[in-house]
């Protein structure tokens, strides 16, 4: 079973056209990964459905890099009994 | 000594503000507009001014800033005699005066007005509206007149030119004021159009008044190369920025309209500045229609156009309707409506190359041929302001906390949709 952040990454790969041994954890979306503002959105939406999850929608732009991303995922994931 | 005429109070009421959304989600059902004037405004033209206003709970903190008189005041339905109107009722060419005998004015199966008594309201010892008309439709005579009462969004579109040759009526003064230039032509009578002191109407515009009469108010410019078509009326301060504004159009204040705009209305403070057409459409304020915006009105087949209504496809009737679009809903470049469709309040589009579904609900993104949350409400808020604040208008608290609640009453009909279209991001393994 792939883990979280595996398929954080394949779910980046997909929306940001990155192959996915390129996306890593320090990477930031935007400045690295080249996501603009609508990739992040579209980027919030196949987060939540990989996971299965309602993220908050300011609280997710927040998030700026794929590390973080483990983690508010992860932690959304838990609030909601996802994991 | 001569008796001293009884006080008849003049009260408005929204019901059916449902079957009115989008455009019906931020103001009660008697603010629309209809011709130069919203709804209200042609009801107190005919009756006088109102005394008060019942509307849903949720729109009375925002409205008690807008409106000069009381909202939701329960003492105003006794203690006096009351004339109760509809405020969907378009009280154009309309004969009914504010006293008279007690009775229940009806258009079809649609109450326009009750009039009662004090002792009869005292009698019947409702407190509600909906409680008095109740009981007066049981305990007073109907009388069946001739008014248009709007049920839905087209049907205020359609009443629009009659409204319009209304108003112009009531302006009384015709001719030119204002600035007209050399170069500027009316091209049909001249009696037929209604220019204000302080518009001004540039060389080579062309004012059509062969179909009815055009209206352009106060601080209205128009500029070169701008082919106004009549019965259109043009609200104050309102720049038509070239293009052929058709006929049976109402602009509302504040506007920047050019392109292509016909038998449409556009509310107020709205912007549709560039190329693209608008047809058989009511934009609601606030509303920004990006470049090549565009709308269809007519199927190919030329069948009736059906409509969402509360999530019912409904038949409009008519095979000319277009787009419905709420308040503060932007769209970007190259954006295009399919005939009938409904866009909710506070969306924000981007154009996909083909036409957006027909319905939008509030408060959405739509990109990518998907409906999505978007940036979320607090940002759509901000945006709100920001837009507002370039005209000098205030969004106060009272106007977020109506935002936030119609936000919570479409969250529903949204999230079924996000969730829906977000199906399209499943990575493929």
């Amino acid at each position: 079973m792939a883990t979280v952040e595996e398929r954080i990454k394949q779910v980046v790969s997909s929306v940001l056209n990155v192959p996915e041994d390129e996306v890593k954890s320090e990477h930031s979306f935007s400045v690295d990964l080249g996501a603009e503002s609508i990739q992040s959105v579209e980027l919030v939406a196949a987060f939540e459905e990989e996971f299965d999850i309602d993220m908050d929608e300011d609280e997710a732009l927040q998030v700026q890099t794929v590390g973080a991303a483990v983690d508010f995922i992860s932690k959304v994931m838990k609030e909601q009994g996802k994991l | 000594m001569k008796e001293q005429e009884s006080v008849m109070r003049l009260c408005i009421y929204e019901d059916g503000y449902e079957n009115l959304y989008p455009i019906s989600y931020l103001r009660p059902v008697f603010e629309l507009r209809c011709g130069r004037t919203l709804l209200r405004e042609k009801i107190e033209r005919s009756l006088g001014p109102a005394d008060g206003c019942f509307v849903r709970d949720a729109l009375a903190a925002a409205w008690r800033e807008k409106l000069a008189f009381p909202v939701n005041d329960p003492s105003l339905l006794s203690g006096a005699d009351l004339i109760l109107v509809n405020g969907r009722a378009v009280f154009a060419n309309v004969e009914i005066d504010r006293r008279g005998p007690e009775q229940v004015g009806m258009s079809g199966d649609e109450v326009v007005y009750a009039r009662l008594n004090a002792a009869t309201l005292q009698k019947l010892g409702e407190k509600t509206v909906g409680g008095i008309l109740e009981a007066a439709a049981k305990a007073l005579p109907a009388r069946q007149i001739d008014v248009t009462v709007v049920k839905f969004p087209w049907d205020v579109v359609f009443a629009n030119p009659a409204a319009i040759e209304d108003d112009f009526r009531a302006l009384g003064a015709t001719g030119r004021s204002g600035k007209f230039a050399d170069g500027a032509y009316i091209y049909g009578d001249e009696s037929q159009v209604h220019i204000a002191d302080s518009a001004e109407v540039h060389p080579t515009a062309v004012l059509d008044t062969t179909h009815g009469p055009i209206i352009l108010d106060e601080g209205v410019i128009v500029y070169p190369h701008t082919r106004v078509e009549g019965p259109t009326s043009v609200g104050r301060d309102t720049l038509l920025v070239g293009g052929k504004i058709r006929e049976e159009t109402t602009i509302g204040p504040v506007c920047r309209v050019g392109g292509e705009v016909e038998a449409s209305i556009i509310h107020g403070y709205s912007n549709k500045y560039h190329d693209g057409f608008l047809g058989h459409a009511y934009a609601g304020e606030w509303v920004n229609l990006g470049a090549l915006t565009t709308n269809s009105d007519l199927k190919n087949d030329y069948s009736s156009v059906s409509v969402y209504i509360n999530g019912k496809l409904t038949d409009s009737g008519s095979m000319k309707t277009g787009a419905f679009i709420g308040d503060h809903t932007k769209t970007g470049i190259g954006t295009f409506f399919n005939t009938g469709t409904m866009v909710g309040v506070m969306c924000n589009l981007l154009g996909s190359g083909g036409p957006l579904p027909k319905f939008l609900p509030s408060f959405c993104w739509y990109f990518n041929e998907m409906i999505a949350k978007g940036t979320g409400l607090r940002s759509l808020i901000d945006t709100a302001r920001a837009a507002m604040g370039r005209r000098g208008v205030e969004l106060t608290d009272a106007d977020e906390e109506l935002m936030k609640y119609t936000y919570e009453i479409t969250k529903e009909e949204r999230d079924k949709l996000v969730k829906r279209d977000r199906r399209k991001l499943r990575v493929r393994r």
